[in-house]
């Protein structure tokens, strides 16, 4: 349907975002993402942040060595100060602690959901793109049918006949973002498909499957990866909806989206329950963000 | 189509007035509430919503507050002496062993279609429990034995069983013995579950499920109770029960004076609640109390040692301090305190990890390099189902699971929906069940643990079946509390069962709100309710 829409001018740049050469010296590329930092202390922020959530998700012990299923009742509901940074939860649980912790938890999940979504979806879009004819036709109207029915709407039926826990709820995150990866995919994969490196590999007998690969896979993949950064945050926010709905891991684990909404009951009395995970979530979204606007050409455009 | 939307605008304006309107008045605390006066909403905020709207089938008590109010029961129960007195029926008597039970009904009485309450649809009602499904345990249970009815004339007639069956006087005060019109009591299960008609004070207006239940006053209401303090219609012309899942926005709605009441409140709400005016009156539910009851079927719930471990490892004091309302009592016998016969076993209730550790060491159950105990190459992990119907519920089980995981058992918490319940327990799908079961007779006990009933527990015939038919055979009331203390006493040296706490109804009722009456078992009257403003 959007087949010649898409088509560019014949001898285009493949790739121009990613593949602009930049003859510098170390010494020289370190000056120009020093100045490139300079002028994006937002970007900086979100980068230590996500570090921060990265080292978090690997080796949490190393922020916050305590249990963070052990509680003192005797401290429970303790407002954030010196003993608690964060205060402590309905069983006197320390909630940093736990926040950390979930971390893995909840980053596992999603990681599992981008991965899902970037292979799948991919893989559909790069058949669609470069067979082309019934099988792009068929495949594109299944994306449609994804595309139609709404994301969370999805995951929830999919979680409904998956069952409840943390990897269930990441392939069902994953499986309802398949269909942007499969659109952009085939996007790129038409407009690479159609340039004259390619049909020389192909005039010169190559292989279809060795073209796909040496040629299409590496050419088109650019954007669907800085998809993927961008798809990272929405999918912490579809796994922690879930969670946040009962369906992630079972307790006492605490999952952010769980954290969230085990502390809506105390709301009215203890604020940091639900502020405190939900800040990380956040954060952590907004960071991602920011991070994936810099990976989409914002630093090939700096000079 | 223009003058359509004329229409609807006007409507939606007048509904914001008046809801405007509503919400300023409620919000007004009453000093001198006066005398009663009739007409009014009340609007009452529950947790969950089992799916059902038929007395006879629905065992939750967020559920049991709504249609209790739709039907009449033959008798009543004094909520301070536990002595049954008379409602639909003036004169009940049972023969000399329990086997049959003559009733002499009010003349009079109507559903709200029009149908005459007679001895014939009190036949009707009784005929139709035994053929119900497993959402009826409570009643089927009552009836156990029931060998049919016989009517004497249209206001007298013998109820019958085939062997004694003494806790039947006390059933027939339950709302799961409600009698309901002859033609709703015909009715498939599921019709019965979307509506049904009864002679009761309020009149279904409209249910809907995980959503609403709306109470009508049924006009021309005569037949009360006869511990009602009115005679006559109820007060409210109406009463709305809202499901709100989450306990902060009950508590908060009621402290905005956007509803009349609440059922469970957590420990902390109490302090902005009484602070706010807001009354807590609190009522220990008779019957068994919270805790974990093992399916006898499984292989964690068939070994004596896991069973011992899980009770010595519970420390009862600390979860009730740091998770329940400050009226709460921790479990100290299979039966709670408010249930008639209760025996004081809290000695075989204590804590003591030390001797936990030891009793699963001589079983064979040796600590694992994480903690957790393992037997033949298999960890000790116990699931343990839950329905989460209260708030207090999931906080509960999470500290019991940090108790448990110290003496070296792995407890995993499974969350199912509460209207799954019944489903569960009869399909057997669970090792153990976290569960309570409301009942203002020691009979409770026979309906759940005893081998030839619904048996959800999965009993093999055992010396404990004795006790409990003994009991529900003994007229003597001193034989049968002798019969039903031996009974808690066999229950928890065998820990068939893991009391922990006594669920404890609190309500929060707003100032303007005034006698919202608890029954015998400790779920809510709401005839003699009424506003103030």
């Amino acid at each position: 349907m959007t087949t010649d829409v898409l088509l560019p001018a014949e001898g285009t740049v493949p790739g121009a975002a990613v593949a602009v050469p930049v003859p510098a010296t170390p010494r020289e590329r370190l000056a120009r993402l020093g100045r490139f930092l300079r002028g994006r202390p937002g970007l900086v922020v979100s980068i230590v942040f996500v570090a921060l959530v990265l080292v978090a998700a690997f080796v949490p012990s190393v922020l916050a060595p305590g249990d963070p299923t052990l509680g003192v009742p005797a401290d429970k509901l303790q407002a954030p100060g010196l003993g608690h940074v964060l205060g402590t939860d309905y069983l006197g649980r320390d909630v940093y602690t736990r926040v950390v912790h979930g971390a893995s938890l909840s980053l596992q999940a999603t990681v599992i959901a981008v991965a899902v979504a970037l292979v799948v979806g991919g893989l559909i879009g790069l058949l669609a793109g470069f067979v082309g004819r019934w099988v792009d036709e068929t495949l594109m109207r299944f994306v449609d049918v994804l595309l139609a029915i709404p994301a969370i709407l999805l995951s929830l039926a999919l979680i409904t006949a998956l069952g409840f826990g943390t990897v269930k709820v990441a392939i069902a995150v994953g499986i309802a973002s398949v269909a942007n990866f499969a659109r952009v995919m085939r996007a790129e994969t038409l407009r690479v498909r159609r340039s004259t490196y390619v049909e020389a590999a192909r005039s010169v007998g190559t292989r279809w499957y060795v073209t796909l690969r040496r040629h299409v896979l590496p050419n088109a993949a650019g954007p669907v990866l800085v998809l993927a950064v961008l798809e990272f945050g929405l999918a912490i926010l579809a796994v922690s909806s879930l969670s946040f709905l009962g369906y992630g891991a079972p307790p006492p684990a605490p999952e952010w989206g769980s954290l969230v909404a085990e502390g809506r009951n105390y709301l009215a009395t203890a604020w940091w329950l639900c502020a405190m995970p939900g800040f990380a979530i956040a954060a952590t979204v907004l960071s991602v963000n920011r991070i994936s606007r810099a990976l989409d050409g914002e630093w090939a455009r700096f000079s | 189509m223009r003058r359509g939307w004329t229409v609807a605008a006007l409507a939606t304006t007048a509904a914001l007035t008046l809801s405007a309107c509503g919400s300023g008045g409620g919000a007004d605390p009453a000093a001198d509430a006066g005398p009663p006066r009739p007409g009014g909403t009340l609007t009452f905020a529950v947790s969950s919503d089992q799916g059902c709207a038929d007395p006879q089938q629905v065992t939750s008590n967020d559920s049991v507050y709504s249609v209790r109010q739709l039907v009449d029961s033959l008798t009543d129960q004094d909520p301070a002496t536990g002595a049954i007195t008379p409602w639909l029926a003036t004169s009940f008597e049972p023969n000399a062993d329990a086997t049959a039970y003559d009733f002499t009904l009010r003349p009079g009485v109507t559903f709200s279609d029009g149908t005459k309450l007679d001895a014939n649809a009190v036949k009707a009602n009784f005929d139709r429990v035994p053929a119900l499904g497993a959402r009826a345990s409570l009643p089927k249970g009552y009836l156990s034995g029931y060998q049919g009815t016989t009517v004497t004339s249209p206001t007298t007639f013998t109820v019958r069983f085939g062997k004694p069956n003494a806790q039947f006087l006390q059933a027939t005060s339950t709302h799961s013995l409600g009698i309901l019109s002859p033609a709703s009591a015909a009715k498939t299960d599921d019709q019965r579950c979307a509506g049904v008609i009864g002679s009761g004070p309020f009149v279904l207006e409209s249910y809907v499920k995980d959503q609403a239940t709306v109470l009508t006053k049924r006009t021309g209401y005569n037949w009360g109770s006869s511990l009602f303090t009115h005679p006559g219609e109820a007060y409210l012309d109406r009463a709305e029960f809202r499901v709100v899942p989450e306990s902060g926005v009950r508590t908060g709605s009621l402290q905005a004076g956007e509803i009349d009441a609440v059922a469970s409140i957590g420990p902390q709400d109490e302090a902005p609640l009484s602070g706010a005016g807001i009354a807590l009156p609190a009522r220990a539910n008779p019957g068994l109390p919270f805790g974990i009851t093992f399916n006898q079927a499984t292989p964690l719930g068939s070994d004596p040692a896991v069973r011992e471990a899980v009770s010595l490892g519970i420390n009862r004091p600390e979860v009730v301090g740091a998770v329940f309302t400050s009226q709460t009592k921790p479990a100290t016998s299979v039966l709670a305190s408010s249930t008639p016969s209760f025996a004081d076993n809290a000695a075989l209730l204590g804590f003591d990890a030390a001797r936990a550790g030891t009793v699963l060491d001589a079983a064979g159950w040796t600590a694992g390099p994480d903690g957790i105990r393992v037997k033949n190459g298999q960890k000790l992990t116990l699931p343990i189902t839950f329905a989460n119907n209260l708030s207090t519920v999931k906080p509960a089980l999470e500290l019991i699971q940090q108790q448990l995981r110290a003496v070296g058992i792995d407890a995993q918490l499974q969350e199912k929906q509460i209207s799954d319940t019944p489903q569960i327990q009869q399909s057997g799908q669970y090792t153990a069940l976290w569960a309570n079961l409301t009942r203002a007779d020691p009979d409770i006990l026979r309906s759940s643990f005893w081998s030839g009933g619904t048996n959800y527990y999965r009993f093999k015939p055992g010396p404990l079946d004795a006790l409990l038919t003994g009991q529900a055979a003994a007229v003597d009331p001193a034989k049968r509390a002798a019969s039903v203390a031996q009974a808690q006493k066999l229950i928890l040296t065998e820990h068939f069962t893991v009391p922990v706490v006594e669920l404890t109804t609190t309500l929060g009722i707003a100032p303007t709100t005034h006698d919202v009456a608890f029954d015998a078992s400790s779920r809510i009257q709401l005839h003699d309710t009424w506003k103030s403003e």
